[in-house]
């Protein structure tokens, strides 16, 4: 998990991430060229090992800088530790060291004086980072993360309250199976066999496969010509299905409801926040998640590229009867840059970050956060 | 035994069975019953300090008289001062209390109700004498009294103190599985393994609660033990948090019983608690034991629910309300993958069916939300999630 991940991690009793529903979606969306005469060439002469990218180039190679594909990052190349090969933080009595040399990093807690240095292997988050820690055959969520706009280490999200009582409750809180199940199904692809964590097997990131289910026999069959086995389109899928397959990770409406998570912190849960939103109905894709966010490619920050995405709808306002008769409304303030006051962007309690608040309103002044 | 009359280890002046669930590792703990007591005084006293009112002289001295009598452990004596002092002031809540408490001390477990309900008519849900009164009715055999007693008593704090909360959280426990509220049982033998407090009556009440079984454990007969203690075993082990150690032993479990109904139901149970997809095979599993159990293809469906295999779901929703037309968890399911499969005018039947006994059901409020929203019913949908938001609250 990255560190703002995490919290949403640790209290979750809800659904674990189902790789089934995960697994059926962007082929007919973003494009598979599947079995293409050129493609076809393409594989046949090639030496390589087959890949998806050996077919899919292009959503391939953008997806490469996606942020779920860098959920979890490769423990001998991680860009956050390699820019910062020592990081040190006090904090409750004990101090912190993370240290990186020759492409392997240490975790180090001291009281003064005895120290514990466990290595680090895996590491979530892409900007922000959380390390889970391993210690005498049981998981750790490290107390310290890294946080880019601190440029170092604090407290974990969610961790604040806990007071240690020795190095290991220092160096992280334990986490139950349960609860790792959910952290690496949600950060890495093939981390779990049902309820069996199988972290030998672990790839970091979400691979093609963690989303389109079926797609490893789809690229084998692809390699002998035969294009019948291909995964199952998620182009197709509404909004709701949409939110309900994101939400896997980002939380479904159900989940956070039967969860009765409350509070800012629910701000990272997009799909809920979304569908909280006057104007989200499930049959209109014009409000799905994949109206305005592609996966396969990194998270657009300009406000301005979602004014089309708002104007899909609302842009109709003055112009169609329709709109008319369903109480779409045109914003009398501003024509553009929606997204900045209509989706505020909310400080996540210990998150040392900012979320976009995807519970699309009216926003009022000092009005509190709409739970 | 664990549901011995507590009154003999105070009367006999040794430990007693139920010091047990209070202090598992104590070799001795002869005065437990007076600590306890002294506990459940003070929180009393608090809460009804208030009634302490002017009185008589003669009051007065009654009431110090049974105070000593019963500081000194003089139980015969403080009941019969506290008696005359209570018929000299009716309204004194906390002697009818006191009265109680040594009555129920004293295995006069009718008497200790009639003194409590002095108390509750006086000072309506005070949560000692609620629980009290619980324990009490539970010792004499009104277990529809106790649980209603018992369950308010907790829901106003009454197992709020930690010296009282173990006796009372067991003897709830217990009572909420005689009336098939098995899962609630089971959170409240959670507390118990949360706190690796062990003990093979509550082995045997956990394996009861978690096997779908009403039989209080005292009448649960001897040759039947073995099965349902291994399964509480493991089902104790899985809630005090090690699941490994616990997934081990309901596999033992499911090689010696294969055909023992509802094993794989409790585990499912279980894991349902940390992700259904996890539960829904073992819930397939009983089905498989036991094809005409209503209950297992319900859970099996809601947990399928759950998962989102709405598909799936449905059919086994509509097995189980073949069997139990009125099932609720079926019910809540046939409804969801109703309106998930657009079904819309059979999937509204289904839960307006549920609404209607049960105008607050979260997850029938969630699946009309649901409904509305791949309807296109924008507005409607909007009003169910925020029907579902503002029961949170």
């Amino acid at each position: 998990m990255s560190a703002w991940f995490a919290l949403g991690c640790k209290s979750s009793l809800g659904r674990l991430a189902a790789s089934a529903a995960v697994a059926a979606l962007v082929g007919l969306l973003w494009g598979f060229p599947l079995g293409s005469p050129e493609v076809a060439a393409t594989t046949k002469a090639a030496s390589a090992p087959v890949t998806c990218a050996t077919c899919h180039v292009g959503v391939a190679t953008s997806y490469a800088h996606a942020p779920m594909r860098h959920a979890l990052e490769p423990v001998d190349n991680d860009p956050v530790l390699q820019a910062h090969p020592k990081l040190m933080v006090e904090q409750g009595g004990y101090s912190y060291t993370v240290e990186t040399k020759d492409g392997k990093s240490t975790y180090t807690v001291s009281d003064g004086k005895d120290l514990l240095t466990v290595p680090i292997h895996w590491m979530f988050g892409q900007h922000s980072q959380t390390w889970v820690l391993e210690k005498d055959g049981s998981l750790y969520e490290g107390l310290v993360s890294y946080f880019p706009r601190e440029n170092g280490l604090g407290t974990t999200p969610g961790d604040g309250r806990i007071e240690p009582k020795n190095l290991t409750e220092a160096m992280g809180r334990k986490i139950t199976p349960w609860e790792t199940l959910q952290c690496f199904n949600c950060h890495a692809t093939a981390a779990s066999d049902g309820a069996k964590l199988t972290l030998d097997k672990l790839r970091p990131g979400l691979d093609c496969d963690r989303c389109h289910m079926g797609s490893q026999q789809h690229m084998a069959d692809a390699a002998r010509d035969n294009f019948s086995t291909l995964p199952k389109s998620l182009k197709k899928m509404d909004a709701e299905d949409t939110a309900n397959f994101c939400g896997q990770c980002h939380r479904t409406w159900d989940t956070v409801i039967r969860n009765n998570w409350k509070g800012t912190v629910d701000v990272r849960f997009q799909p809920y926040r979304l569908e909280n939103s006057k104007c989200f109905v499930g049959n209109d894709a014009r409000i799905s998640c994949l109206a305005c966010h592609n996966p396969h490619q990194p998270v657009n920050h300009d406000d301005a590229f979602y004014d089309a995405k708002c104007q899909a709808c609302h842009g109709e306002a003055k112009t169609t009867a329709v709109a008319a008769a369903t109480a779409i409304k045109s914003c009398p303030v501003a024509k553009d840059k929606c997204v900045s006051c209509h989706m505020p962007k909310v400080e996540l309690p210990g998150g040392h970050q900012m979320f976009t608040d995807h519970m699309i309103r009216v926003v009022k002044a000092g009005e509190a956060y709409p739970d | 035994m664990l549901v011995a009359p507590i009154s003999e280890a105070v009367t006999k002046g040794v430990s007693y069975c139920k010091q047990q669930i209070v202090e598992p590792r104590a070799a001795n703990s002869a005065g437990l019953w007076l600590r306890l007591l002294l506990v459940v005084v003070v929180f009393f006293v608090g809460a009804l300090g208030a009634t302490a009112q002017q009185a008589a002289p003669q009051f007065d001295d009654l009431a110090a008289r049974a105070a000593a009598a019963r500081d000194s452990g003089n139980l015969p004596g403080a009941i019969e001062l506290y008696g005359q002092a209570t018929q000299l002031k009716p309204d004194w809540a906390e002697g009818w209390f006191y009265l109680g408490l040594l009555q129920y001390s004293s295995n006069n477990f009718p008497q200790a109700i009639d003194a409590l309900n002095h108390v509750l008519e006086l000072k309506p849900g005070t949560p000692p004498a609620l629980a009290l009164r619980g324990l009490s009715e539970f010792e004499t055999g009104a277990y529809d009294d106790s649980l209603r007693d018992l369950d308010e008593g907790v829901k106003k704090g009454a197992a709020n103190e930690p010296r009282n909360e173990q006796i009372i959280r067991y003897h709830l426990a217990q009572m909420l599985a005689r009336a098939g509220r098995f899962q609630d049982a089971m959170l409240q033998y959670q507390f118990f393994a949360s706190k690796h407090i062990d003990d093979p009556d509550l082995l045997l009440g956990l394996g009861l609660a978690g096997m779908r079984n009403t039989t209080l454990p005292k009448d649960f007969p001897a040759e039947g033990r073995e099965v349902v203690e291994a399964a509480g075993s493991a089902g104790y082990l899985f809630l005090s948090g090690d699941s490994q150690g616990a997934d081990g032993l309901f596999k033992k479990l499911f090689e010696r019983y294969p055909t023992v109904p509802n094993l794989h139901f409790f585990y499912g149970v279980l894991l349902f608690m940390h992700g259904p997809d996890l539960a829904i095979d073992q819930f397939k599993s009983e089905v498989e034991i036991a094809p005409s159990n209503a209950a297992a293809r319900a859970i099996l469906a809601y947990a399928l629910m759950f998962a989102g295999r709405f598909a799936e779901a449905q059919p086994e929703a509509e097995a189980a309300l073949a069997r139990v037309p009125d099932m609720e968890m079926a019910q809540i399911a046939l409804g969801r993958s109703l309106a998930e499969a657009g079904d819309v005018k059979r999937a509204t039947e289904v839960l307006n069916e549920v609404l209607q006994r049960d105008a607050d059901n979260m997850e029938a409020h969630m699946a009309l939300a649901a409904m509305y929203s791949r309807a296109g019913m924008r507005e409607e949908a909007y009003r169910e999630r925020m029907v579902c938001l503002g029961m949170q609250k």
